[in-house]
């Protein structure tokens, strides 16, 4: 296995651009080192955490600038990010053991493009955007058409993610994350949930609401057709049973061995209800009528 | 493909070489001859292996040694002055934290590391300290009893 470690971006870019295929992206190494260990090695390795301007957690007019090679634990003990970020905050502190918190990065979260990773449903609800970098220049993507499937995104074998910038969200909204495992944070997720809601000026609407499902689909996706079901209207209970259901079916889980897809469907409606609830009474003050 | 890799480990500088796809604990086990980090799951879900990267606990099966360039590493051979025990060690035996034994270095380690941050952890503290530790023999609350006696005797309280 050939290994590189490149001090710039444009050096790892031509790197990746002349291996391609053969070329495997290591930062934090979490998931690549059990490949390494357990699948194949790749024909060579390119070792991005000596790139330096990658990493750090600053605010940038309404949004959070991420770089990727900040490590989920950075991105747990920001004050920042616990402050302004609420919904990212829980899904980093929710983020397997200290050890890997301490070593994992967001960049490597999200370029992994697990259906699982922790991160990424609370990303599509805050609608983040990705800045993607290739030999021929760099260019900012949304993270809602970023995943392509499993493993697949738009970086291709030559590309590189550099940094993440997460809009804040609306004056007066709430969100919450909501992960199901059978271990807690140790455990990967069986099914995740992310809710973000805005009411109307007079608190008694829903102005936005943002659903994103982790695990439940071949990439993280939002609940689109729930999200429009639920637009501008008020919180009753039939109204969230109906949402809760919609979520559901638009979810398209796998049977696998944490779980089968039949009760991956029943936590997304559970959670799905439960995320709505705790969030329409944070952002109300009001119960589900 | 082999890489030098020049680290400090437990204060001693060193330089070795080892092929490039080897793990922080490969090299530390196999390379150096370091056995007390445990070799367990191999894949960064039990914490036998842990060590301190630059002040923070890590899993070293997870970590290439390539990252151990230019970087500070403390292992479980680290601890101990001689024949006195580090506090974290004795306050293991003493509570009778220990049955097996395999997960233990990693436990001390992680433990030594969170009594580095703060010497009066809350419960929570020492759940997220020791939540990437997994330990088949004791039931967790003689290693609780340990963590809070070596608090404790490092404050100067007991």
């Amino acid at each position: 296995m050939d290994y590189f470690e490149p001090k710039s971006l444009d050096e790892a870019l031509s790197l990746l651009a002349k291996h391609g295929h053969e070329a495997k992206v290591i930062a934090g190494g979490t998931d690549v080192m059990v490949d390494i260990k357990y699948k194949e090695e790749p024909g060579c390795l390119v070792n991005i955490k000596k790139i330096s301007g990658l990493g750090g957690i600053q605010e940038n007019g309404g949004s959070l600038r991420i770089g990727s090679l900040a490590t989920i634990r950075d991105v747990e003990t920001s004050s920042l990010v616990r402050d302004k970020l609420p919904v990212l905050w829980e899904s980093a502190h929710q983020f397997a053991s200290l050890q890997i918190r301490n070593t994992a990065t967001i960049g490597g979260n999200i370029c992994r493009a697990s259906p699982s990773g922790e991160t990424l449903a609370p990303l599509l609800v805050l609608e983040a955007k990705g800045k993607l970098a290739f030999s021929e220049g760099e260019k900012t993507e949304p993270f809602m058409s970023f995943f392509q499937g499993p493993g697949k995104t738009s970086l291709g074998t030559k590309g590189l993610l550099t940094e993440i910038d997460v809009p804040f969200p609306a004056e007066g909204s709430r969100g919450v994350y909501l992960k199901h495992a059978v271990r807690g944070a140790m455990d990967i997720a069986m099914v995740g949930v992310a809710v973000l809601i805005t009411p109307d000026a007079a608190r008694n609407t829903l102005q936005d609401v943002r659903i994103g499902l982790g695990a439940v689909a071949p990439t993280p996706i939002r609940a689109s057709k729930t999200e429009a079901l639920l637009r501008g209207k008020s919180l009753t209970v039939a109204l969230l049973k109906e949402a809760a259901a919609m979520a559901a079916a638009e979810s398209s889980p796998i049977s696998d061995q944490r779980s089968s897809g039949e009760y991956r469907r029943w936590i997304v409606e559970a959670l799905t209800r439960r995320g709505l609830e705790q969030t329409w009474k944070a952002a109300t003050g009001k119960e589900v009528a | 493909m082999s890489v030098t890799i020049n680290t400090k480990i437990n204060g001693q500088p060193i330089s070795a070489s080892a092929e490039a796809s080897t793990s922080l604990l490969e090299f530390l086990r196999d390379t150096l001859e370091m056995k007390g980090s445990k070799l367990c799951c191999n894949t960064g879900e039990c914490g036998a292996c842990t060590v301190i990267y630059n002040g923070r606990p890590i899993n070293s099966c997870v970590t290439l040694a390539a990252d151990a360039n230019g970087a500070e590493i403390t292992t479980i051979e680290g601890l101990a002055d001689g024949d006195k025990l580090h506090p974290v060690q004795q306050a293991f035996i003493d509570t009778g934290a220990v049955q097996c034994g395999y997960c233990t270095p990693g436990y001390i380690i992680s433990v030594k590391a969170l009594l580095d941050r703060t010497t009066k952890p809350t419960a929570e503290d020492i759940e997220e300290a020791v939540s990437g530790n997994i330990c088949r023999c004791t039931g967790y609350n003689k290693i609780v009893d340990a963590i809070h006696l070596a608090a404790d005797r490092i404050a100067g309280r007991a």
